[in-house]
């Protein structure tokens, strides 16, 4: 099954979807795509007048730009998965950084499209992390076999 | 997704005993057409799809839970990002802040592969009831 993880450039979610058995949705995924297929600069960064439209879909006119592009990129995945993890009040380093209002925007996508969700605390201590892993791989679990 | 090439970061958790040099040499000799380079946290490899997902397998094999890795959307060594010919990396605070917390991760994967898989499932947070917030604005008045 198809797990979108957020943050979507998680290497622990990415890993952990990965080791029990399912496809992570992640944001690397599509920048590879952009790198490799578009003629812009820097991508994230630089995005062309389709991504600024495709943005819309998912954030109002009025919403910053950068909102609009993180959820251009985003919001496909978002509507492509059968399933989410988020790791809550991560440390200001982890995650997409300085942009919180694209995490709740996310974070309200998600709740919005009903699909199995699963939210954890970011660890700080051992038991928090066995907390983290045991209920990853049991939501997983629970997903049934992937696709 | 683009199906050319696969681009992948292998992480050394700290609390493992493994080099990044000997991770780079045994990643090399996992498949034939894996394009390896040694980084300061572990290495980065490059190979089509079908090979890269043989060597995930087989560092996960070899190296159990002491590796973590993820996909790359940037080739290895591209200008835009390499150090090397002074490129950006805004990935890198990311990769900093998993890379202080991988040993928790990796202990925890431990304990559940011995068998252990009992945890404290954490209290759920329910909206404060009307009634509650009244009675605390009565009170702070």
């Amino acid at each position: 099954m198809k797990v979108f993880i957020d943050p979507p450039n998680s290497m622990i979610l990415f890993d952990l979807v990965e080791r029990f058995g399912h496809e992570p949705l992640s944001s690397m995924a599509v920048i590879q795509e952009k790198v490799d297929n578009i003629e812009v600069d820097m991508p994230p960064m630089n995005v062309t007048l389709d991504d600024v439209v495709k943005g819309l879909k998912y954030a109002g006119v009025e919403v910053p730009s950068g909102i609009r592009g993180r959820l251009a990129l985003w919001g496909p995945m978002i509507e492509a998965a059968d399933a989410a993890i988020i790791i809550e009040d991560p440390p200001f380093s982890f995650g997409c950084v300085g942009c919180d209002r694209s995490n709740e925007l996310t974070k309200y996508l998600l709740h919005r499209r009903g699909i199995p969700l699963l939210t954890v605390a970011y660890p700080e201590t051992a038991e928090q992390a066995k907390t983290l892993v045991a209920s990853v791989k049991e939501f997983l679990a629970g997903l049934g076999a992937s696709a | 997704m683009s199906g050319a090439r696969e681009t992948r970061i292998f992480m050394i958790s700290p609390d493992s005993m493994i080099t990044t040099d000997v991770l780079a040499r045994a990643v090399h000799t996992m498949a034939d057409g894996v394009s390896v380079k040694e980084t300061c946290y572990g290495c980065l490899a490059e190979a089509d799809p079908e090979v890269m997902a043989g060597v995930v397998r087989k560092v996960r094999e070899s190296y159990g839970n002491q590796v973590f890795t993820k996909r790359r959307g940037y080739p290895a060594g591209d200008p835009r990002r390499c150090r090397a010919q002074h490129g950006t990396r805004p990935g890198y605070s990311q990769l900093e802040a998993e890379w202080e917390c991988l040993p928790l991760i990796q202990h925890a994967l431990d304990e559940i592969d011995a068998g252990d898989e009992k945890y404290t499932a954490p209290a759920q947070r329910k909206p404060l009831p009307v009634s509650e917030l009244k009675k605390i604005c009565e009170e702070s008045e």
